[in-house]
């Protein structure tokens, strides 16, 4: 059960390599932007609303395929609101009860005032829906991009992120008071996967390159430092996946509602986070002067790497929240880290997101 | 790496009965839980019987050798709980995790019948004869030799490092039985198993740093083993101890081994005042994470799969993180010192036995090779 159809991994993996990494190195210099004829693809194969429920028009998949399909994504520098429309916009309306489809949508979580300081796609995508406050409540609204201030903000990747802001009340269909919690570990969960997805890649990049690569008149691999560098890639994406499989066989299960379903994406983050570390600093080091230009795709990996680790709540934001549990727990360090339920973590994490 | 591998709700059964089980202990022993790296020198004959009457060891091995016909998950969750409770399970420890999977695969019917039952029954305890003085990281360059002689071998040569080897009745020992050859080196090797009250065995002491008695050098001067304590095929003996070793790399004790002393200093308001909830956070997930990649791992033996590089890769971060751990919370303890606290203890514990933590068992840096060569780097 955890694993998924290599039929439709490979047709997941023939949509987003269409184009190979040499060909996306322009990503790097002009920005990212919604590709329409892959969208239009990935529609087509009904891979753009993969977990959405079939009657919605959705494919009705677990997060196992999701996971899959943001991996592919990932690893192929092929960049798709899929996080944003599938994950986020389409899941929390639903939860609204609204009306969806398959255009690429994002999601804002609003702040009291009516903003937002960074959203994913905001300037590219069909739709935006908001969480928004109104009377006290929070509402979903699924609104057209020209009805908010879409405000460009820098990342490091060149992936499009936004602030935006509404003016006046959102007129929208009241939601659960733990919709932004839900939204959070959705997210971060999301952004974990893509990073496993393009640690992976960058592995077998750093093992391309030394392979090829000669210096004094052996090919880089062959120098004992070189291998450790990469073994110890290799081992930190190893245990980020490791930690990433399990929230989301849990989130296959539960739709990130299970009892220990936040504390499982808690973990991933932070061992996916603290991984990137690692992974960035080594993979640079064995490519040499090339793999810190924009002639040479490896910066098509790290650069997200560094966005994604900051997004839906940074590394140290996930430690934190653990470090803040293991204080207050009354049981051991031990049932928390293997415990079927982890209560206190969801209170610690109530309040951080209050 | 292998695929997740789920906690069947049969699992986290069982992993109750243990937890269960150690909290139920009678006082003399219950005392003995909560050390640090006790899985290689918490030696307790009155422990080891409590668990073989539990049906805790030997779980893998089948009805007909005395053993529980049980899975490798089965046997992973055990072990993990002991090992997190930091329960003295040294005596049993190698011939229940390695010895016994190398009969079953390699031993003749004669050697199964009279080791594998008393493995299961908590009586019978097994050092590695792997190390020479000469030959550490390099095995294949042992020098201990057996000629061959009327119904089986003579044995002579040294060797070093056999933990518990005082205490122990017995080891496989790898050694030469046909000349080395320059072109293949990793030809002419053959594992015996060698009693080690036969006459011609000689085990020496060899005291650690901190004072403890648990290394030994076991000299071997022209020991008679009989034919059929031979394990394996005659030559095979290279192919049989890295087998040997995926087993030996892959468990639990690899990351678990300072678990007390992460329990023991969370609960000390003398340590946590020292620490931020950043690094505890950090260093709980990092314990999460590995938990679900050696559980992985332990579901790829089960499914028997090759698993030296995935146990290669568990064991060079798990090994990393237990000594880091160690030295985490001995310098967060550091203000308390001259306190004789039960944290200061096994911090003290901990830091000391850290260095052999990344050398047992194969070195990191030749963990990092075989990791390397997976990924076809060499
Ligand atoms: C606590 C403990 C218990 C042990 N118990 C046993 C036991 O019961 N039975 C047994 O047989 N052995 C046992 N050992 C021995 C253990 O297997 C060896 O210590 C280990 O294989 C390393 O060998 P060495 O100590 O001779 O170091 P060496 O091989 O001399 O290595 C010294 C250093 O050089 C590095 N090095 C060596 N070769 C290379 C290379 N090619 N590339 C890069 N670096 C290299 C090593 O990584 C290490 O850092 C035990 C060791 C410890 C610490």
């Amino acid at each position: 059960m955890n694993t998924i159809d290599p039929d439709l991994l490979q047709v997941m993996r023939d949509v987003v390599r269409s184009r190979g990494l040499i060909d996306r190195l322009d990503q790097g210099v002009d920005g990212i932007r919604l590709e329409g004829a892959q969208w239009h693809q990935l529609q087509e194969l009904g891979l753009a609303t993969l977990t959405l429920p079939e009657e919605h028009g959705g494919s009705g998949a677990s997060w196992l395929e999701s996971a899959a399909l943001l991996r592919e994504a990932a690893a192929a520098a092929a960049h798709l609101p899929l996080v944003e429309t599938d994950l986020l916009a389409a899941w929390l309306l639903r939860e609204a009860d609204l009306p969806v489809d398959d255009r690429p949508r994002t999601v804002a979580v609003l702040d009291e005032s009516g903003h937002s300081p960074l959203v994913p796609w905001a300037g590219e995508v069909e739709r935006i829906v908001v969480l928004a406050h109104a009377d006290g409540r929070r509402v979903v609204a699924d609104l057209d991009p020209s009805d908010v201030d879409i405000e460009p903000v820098a990342s490091r990747s060149g992936l499009p992120r936004s602030s935006v802001r509404v003016t006046g009340t959102v007129d929208g269909t009241p939601v659960d008071d733990g919709t932004e919690t839900q939204i959070l570990l959705r997210g971060a969960l999301g952004r974990a996967v893509q990073s496993v997805g393009a640690m992976e890649r960058i592995v077998e990049l750093c093992v391309e390159h030394t392979t090829v690569r000669v210096q004094f008149g052996r090919p880089l691999c062959k120098f004992q430092s070189v291998q450790n560098l990469v073994s110890d890639i290799a081992a930190e994406t190893a245990l980020a996946r490791s930690a990433v499989d399990a929230a989301v066989t849990d989130a296959a299960i539960t739709d990130l509602a299970g009892p220990s379903s936040a504390f499982r994406v808690a973990v991933a983050r932070s061992c996916v986070g603290h991984a990137s570390s690692t992974v960035i600093r080594n993979a640079h080091q064995v490519h040499g002067a090339i793999g810190t230009t924009v002639e040479h795709p490896l910066q098509l990996l790290t650069l997200p790497l560094l966005d994604w680790r900051n997004e839906f709540g940074g590394v140290r934001f996930w430690d934190r929240l653990l470090g803040s549990t293991l204080r207050a727990t009354s049981g051991s360090v031990w049932e928390l880290a293997t415990g079927a339920t982890s209560a206190e973590f969801d209170k610690v994490l109530m309040e951080a997101s209050r | 790496m292998p695929t997740h591998t789920d906690e069947s709700a049969a699992l986290g059964t069982l992993r109750q009965e243990v937890r269960e089980f150690l909290m139920t202990l009678p006082a003399t022993l219950r005392t003995e839980l909560g050390g640090v790296d006790t899985w290689l020198s918490g030696w307790n004959i009155d422990f080891t019987r409590a668990l073989a009457e539990r049906g805790w060891i030997g779980m893998t091995i089948p009805r007909e050798y005395g053993g529980h016909a049980r899975t490798h998950l089965e046997r992973f969750v055990v072990t993990e709980e002991l090992l997190a409770a930091g329960a003295p399970v040294a005596a049993h420890w190698i011939a229940d995790r390695q010895v016994a999977p190398t009969l079953l695969r390699f031993g003749t019917e004669e050697v199964r019948r009279e080791f594998l039952p008393e493995i299961a029954a908590g009586r019978c305890y097994f050092g590695i004869g792997m190390s020479e003085p000469d030959s550490g990281s390099d095995l294949a360059s042992v020098r201990t030799k057996a000629h061959r002689v009327d119904g089986g071998w003579t044995v002579s040569g040294t060797k070093l490092w056999t933990s518990g080897g005082h205490l122990a009745h017995a080891f496989i020992a790898l050694v030469r039985t046909a000349p080395l050859d320059a072109s293949d080196r990793h030809a002419g090797l053959s594992q015996l198993l060698v009693r080690l009250d036969d006459p011609g065995v000689d085990v020496r002491p060899v005291i650690s740093a901190g004072g403890h008695h648990h290394f030994n050098e076991v000299v071997l001067d022209d020991v008679f083993v009989p034919d059929h304590r031979l394990v394996g095929e005659e030559g095979d003996g290279w192919m049989q101890v890295t087998s040997e070793l995926s087993f030996e790399r892959s468990g639990p004790e690899r990351f678990l081994s300072t678990m007390q002393l992460f329990e023991q200093a969370m609960a000390d308001p003398a340590v946590a005042e020292n620490v931020a909830d950043v690094d505890s956070g950090r260093q709980l997930a990092r314990l999460a994470g590995l938990h679900e990649m050696s559980r992985a791992v332990a579901g790829s033996l089960q499914r028997g799969e090759e698993a030296d590089v995935s146990a290669a890769l568990v064991k060079v971060l798990g090994t990393t993180f237990e000594g880091d751990l160690a030295e985490w919370i001995d310098q967060s303890a550091g203000s308390a010192s001259g306190v004789e606290s039960r944290t200061k203890s096994l911090a003290t514990r901990g830091v000391i036995q850290r260095p052999g933590f990344t050398l047992r068992g194969g070195t990191n840096e030749i963990l990092r090779g075989v990791i390397a060569r997976g990924l076809g780097m060499r």
